[in-house]
């Protein structure tokens, strides 16, 4: 079918021409960007934070009263928790993944210096625990041995960090060490006073719990319990499917078992992942919802706007049909009608599409659009163009040849 | 007149009930997306110190590590050590100036009853009050002695005084918080600044602390803040060494009389600075900025970058959805086109075709405003369910202005969206109808 | 009634200047039923819209029961077209979506009348061209001569100085079309001015007078044989002689 009769016959209806390619172009910048935004979040929130998150959950311990003792607090905890039922490992932590809150700093093979000065420096983040940490966190150990009892270290602001040895992630581990094992090695960046301590194991992934922060899988374990301000939190681990039963039970045990102090804060480690990635799954769900409501209100004033022009061309359908066009050779015609009206919008839209993207690199730092997205894009837009006007061209097709002879 | 024009509307609407469903659910969900979209964006937009943005002011010194910036745009450090803080508040150069932190304190409740809870609490000082404009409902702040003497006295919200108070005026009555006893000085009458310009890194949207108290007890207790603490590099053992560090963690706010005493305070800093490089702080070339509340905000960034993403992609999504509509009025107008030349012909002016026309739209047009109305209040629902208590779901909530706003573009944007295709139909002239038939 | 002097009408587009009339003159009088014949593309329809205000012109002058029309605004005209003519089209042009009391009330409305008295002229209309009783009807629920007769109502609810029709009966078969023509010749009789424009020589023939266009211009044939039409046309065509008002 020859194109220019029929881009001919679009120039003299410029207004509804205008009116669908401008349409066409705007839904496809926002589909490409869009989509290109919500598959970058998905990936994202998909990603792992490393540590059993189906049966863990952490809880705070405050304690405020005069002869509040952390420590012994602490102890008495930890062995109460450790034998409940169905508890299969606890440790104390500062932190977990996915929570927004710890203590980063920058380890590195020589001592001294500004943070990131260090040679060789990294930046990773903290989760001091003690010899249940690997367990309670259910990482896995690829290489080297866990913490033992006697080497975890009570610490204050005034006594400073002295560990002595530390496991970390296989990130980080490649990062200081790309080509040998950093079992057995020193590092520096951990302990206070410039002193070093020594990696003694190596756990497969724990993710920072900055889920906005980069070389996310650079953790440290610290074999350490911070007394400060009688402030405690515990990570339990229970066995597959006992969690929500013991949370509560866990709850009742502390709040119970010492009134001078505050229980906060209990929240499975899948409560925690729902809010660190709340605003990315609703900006996934706003412009998700954005997307498939533009396709199909564009697509929706397709179906309406050619309606309209088969009606208004009745006559000259039939006219078409009398001089021997068959019904095939009509929808045809409104469908490539269709094809040169998207085709045109795609063009338009190819350059909002970048523009707006260049709009977003510039003010929010976004990655540029990778090329395939326009053509994806693109093709969208042409298959909801011919399902926009299949009906109204099928429609047309039905136009009887003897419309041709009436004049009203 | 008009009603004929109502009657005639209503009737070509109803006759065509699919494609106005269409047309008015289309100008209905692009407002409502955009005025859901832009409610969250003007809340975040916000400052609330406007009316006294000539006189608040941010002091921020770059001490920074001579290797690297604070951030990648040169900023200096978002908050201040300690001994900067001091520094300029013992030089007293501002008509009024406070340092601030946050911590949590236990709070034991006079009340057996009520059992203990935790307490957010800022540590400030007594100029933090009639500096930014803070109102009380009964009561007032601290004054200068207190401040030199950490006096355990304190401020509680409104919320605050009524879960502890019942709302009763409390002043002068006990407070008893982290095992001391404080004197209540004052409650605060409803006071919630969004942003939370003077605190901002413990959340940009938050409510305010639940305590106020003065900054000197803070240090007494040697205590650091709750939310940011940073360093470039290793402080030290010991709380000593944690002040003499270049760690920064407090928020420090002066009030001065207009620009001209800002350019002074800025050449204090600037001194302050010099004289402590030649002490050998501060390695880094000279970077201090004096920010109004609003340039403020401004450099931080609070407002979300999602929301103004999502604000972009609403507004495409309005234009489709009136250009959607501008061409299906545009068709169906032109379909009646021997209607119109009929309606000339029989003595219809062009005013009266016009009027007709857009009376029809305007039935879509407003009708698609009073649904998008509706809209953006389900939507604004809908980011609260999205995003809870975060930022952008207690932005998500519709003030008497921004209604106005919302009222005025929904009818504004439908009414363009009528106008062309109004201004075509009344372009028929009624000759060319004759005999097109 | 209707004085049209030297009348030109000169499309411009682009490059090419189409003379759609040149320096025709005519005067219909009150009372009388003139009949407008020509070849297609004679300009008889340009005729028709200047005589009936719906297009303006680019020369010589034009009075309509003794208003100047040249110099008036649309607004003018529209109240001119609304109160002094009344249009009965080829193609009826009635609008589908109303029932013929909305037909025929749409001039109406634009003449600002209060509804009772809108009522009666509709009443009425309907009744003189009897179909009284099917004023809920929509048009597509009536015959082709049915949907004429409500025209012509609609034409007539106005009471207007002066009728103007367009091949009235083109649409229709004979039998119909000789209805129309006995309601058209009944108003007429009542006093009506009637300027029908056709190509039927038959039709024409009922009408007191009758003018050809040819080429833009108007030639009288004042109670000639119809055979001289075609005759007269043919002269006409060379010969550029303004028989102007022949009365």
């Amino acid at each position: 079918m020859e194109l220019r009769p029929i881009v001919s016959a679009l120039m003299r209806n410029k207004a509804g021409l205008i009116l669908i390619v401008v349409q066409v172009a705007i839904t496809l910048a926002v589909l490409c960007n869009s989509l290109f935004i919500v598959i970058e979040r998905s990936q994202r929130v998909g990603r792992e934070s490393g540590m059993n998150e189906a049966d863990t959950f952490s809880i705070d311990s405050m304690g405020f009263a005069a002869g509040y003792d952390v420590r012994d607090s602490r102890a008495t905890d930890l062995a109460n928790l450790a034998a409940m039922p169905g508890v299969i490992a606890v440790t104390t932590t500062n932190t977990t993944p996915l929570s927004n809150g710890g203590w980063s700093s920058v380890v590195g093979l020589q001592p001294g210096g500004d943070f990131d000065t260090r040679e060789g420096g990294q930046p990773t983040a903290f989760y001091m625990v003690d010899e249940n940490g690997v367990d309670a966190f259910g990482v896995r150990l690829l290489e080297g041995r866990d913490f033992r009892a006697d080497e975890i270290v009570d610490f204050d602001q005034n006594t400073g960090l002295l560990a002595d040895v530390v496991i970390v992630t296989s990130a980080l581990a490649k990062s200081l060490f790309p080509d040998e094992s950093i079992v057995g090695k020193q590092i520096y960046g951990v302990a206070a006073d410039n002193r070093p301590v020594t990696v003694i194991g190596v756990i497969e992934r724990m993710q920072m719990p900055w889920v906005g922060a980069t070389n996310i899988e650079q953790s440290t374990l610290v074999p350490a319990r911070l007394n400060e301000a009688g402030f405690s939190r515990y990570l339990i681990r229970t066995e597959p499917g006992e969690r929500d039963r013991l949370m509560p039970q866990v709850e009742k045990l502390l709040q119970d078992s010492n009134s001078g102090r505050l229980v906060r804060r209990l929240r499975s480690l899948e409560e925690t992942r729902d809010m660190a990635y709340r605003q990315d799954r609703a900006m996934m769900s706003i412009l998700g919802g954005t997307m498939l409501a533009m396709m199909l209100i564009t697509g929706l004033g397709i179906v309406g706007l050619t309606s309209f022009w088969v009606n208004r061309r009745m006559k000259q359908i039939g006219t078409r049909r009398a001089l021997g066009a068959r019904r095939f050779n009509i929808r045809r015609y409104f469908q490539t009608e269709n094809g040169v009206m998207i085709g045109f919008g795609v063009m338009v839209g190819a350059l909002l599409t970048y523009g707006f993207n260049a709009w977003l690199m510039q003010n929010f730092n976004t990655p540029r659009l990778p090329w395939y997205y326009l053509p994806v894009g693109a093709l969208a837009m042409i298959v909801l163009g011919q399902l926009a006007v299949l009906g109204p061209s099928l429609r047309a097709a039905t136009v009887p040849p003897a419309l041709a002879t009436r004049t009203a | 007149m008009i009603r004929y024009y109502f009657w005639l509307a209503a009737r070509s609407l109803r006759r065509n009930p699919v494609l106005t469903v269409l047309m008015i659910a289309a100008i209905a969900l692009g407002i409502g997306a955009a005025m859901t979209s832009l409610t969250v964006l003007r809340a975040m937009s916000g400052n609330p110190m406007a009316h006294r943005d000539d006189r608040v002011y941010r002091p921020q010194l770059d001490n920074w590590a001579a290797t690297r910036g604070f951030d990648e745009q040169g900023n200096p450090p978002n908050l201040m050590t300690y001994q900067d803080s001091m520094a300029l508040y013992r030089a007293g150069k501002a008509r009024r100036q406070a340092a601030m932190f946050p911590q949590v304190f236990p709070v034991e409740p006079a009340n057996p009853e009520v059992r203990p809870f935790q307490a957010s609490v800022l540590m400030t000082h007594g100029d933090f009050f009639p500096m930014f404009d803070v109102p009380f409902l009964h009561g007032g702040g601290w004054n200068r002695q207190s401040d030199d003497n950490n006096a355990r006295v304190a401020v509680i919200s409104r919320d605050m005084n009524d879960r502890l108070f019942g709302g009763e005026d409390s002043v002068g009555r006990r407070l008893r918080m982290d095992g001391e006893d404080y004197t209540i000085s004052g409650v605060l009458d409803s006071w919630n600044p969004q942003p939370r310009f003077y605190e901002l890194s413990s959340g940009a949207f938050g409510d305010i602390e639940d305590i106020f108290v003065p900054f000197g007890i803070g240090i007494e207790k040697e205590l650091n803040s709750s939310a940011n603490n940073n360093c470039f590099a290793d402080p030290g053992n010991g709380y000593a060494a944690w002040l003499a560090s270049d760690c920064t963690w407090m928020a420090f706010w002066v009030e001065l009389d207009g620009a001209g005493e800002a350019a002074q305070y800025k050449d204090f800093m600037d001194a302050y600075v010099q004289e402590q490089k030649a002490r050998g702080r501060f390695a880094r070339p000279l970077n201090n900025q004096l920010d109004t509340v609003s340039q403020w905000l401004e450099r931080r960034q609070v407002v979300s970058r999602d929301s103004q993403t999502q604000t972009w992609l609403a507004f495409a999504f309005l234009a489709v959805c009136l250009i959607n509509t501008v061409g299906l009025l545009l068709a169906k107008f032109m379909a009646r086109a021997p209607e119109i030349g009929l309606r000339r012909a029989v003595g219809a002016s062009r005013r009266q075709v016009f009027a007709q026309f857009l009376t029809e739209s305007a039935m879509v047009g407003v009708a698609g405003a009073a649904i998008g109305l509706l809209l953006t209040w389900l939507g604004l629902l809908g980011l609260r369910g999205l995003y809870g208590d975060s930022a952008m779901g207690r932005m998500a909530e519709l003030d008497a202005g921004m209604a106005g706003i919302v009222v005025v573009s929904a009818i504004v944007a439908s009414l363009l969206a009528g106008l062309f295709p109004t201004w075509r139909a009344c372009q028929v002239t009624p000759a060319l109808q004759l005999k097109s038939n | 009634m209707l004085l049209m002097k030297n009348l030109s009408k000169v499309f411009r587009t682009h490059m090419i200047e189409t003379h759609a009339l040149r320096d025709l003159s005519l005067h219909v009088r009150e009372g009388e039923f003139v009949a407008v014949t020509g070849p297609s593309g004679s300009g008889k329809t340009t005729f028709l819209n200047i005589a009936g205000l719906l297009e303006t012109f680019t020369g010589g002058s034009y009075h309509l029961d003794g208003v100047d029309v040249s110099g008036l605004g649309d607004d003018a005209r529209s109240r001119l077209r609304n109160e002094k003519i009344g249009f009965i089209f080829q193609g009826f042009n009635l609008i589908p979506d109303l029932n013929l009391f909305d037909n025929v009330d749409v001039p109406l409305r634009y003449r600002g009348f209060k509804a009772a008295e809108r009522k009666r002229r509709i009443d009425e209309a309907l009744g003189k061209v009897g179909l009284a009783s099917r004023m809920k009807h929509f048009p597509s629920e009536l015959s082709g001569g049915q949907q004429q007769r409500v025209a012509i109502a609609r034409a007539l609810a106005g009471e207007p100085r002066l009728l103007l029709a367009d091949e009235p009966t083109g649409n229709l078969d004979s039998h119909m079309a000789r209805g129309v023509m006995d309601l058209l010749e009944e108003i007429h009789e009542q006093g009506t001015t009637i300027v029908m424009v056709t190509h039927d020589p038959e039709l024409a023939a009922r009408a007191q007078r009758n003018v050809h266009v040819i080429d833009g211009q108007i030639t009288d044939l004042d109670d000639g044989p119809r055979l001289a039409v075609v005759a007269a046309a043919a002269h006409a065509g060379g010969a550029a002689q303004a028989a102007g008002a022949g009365h």
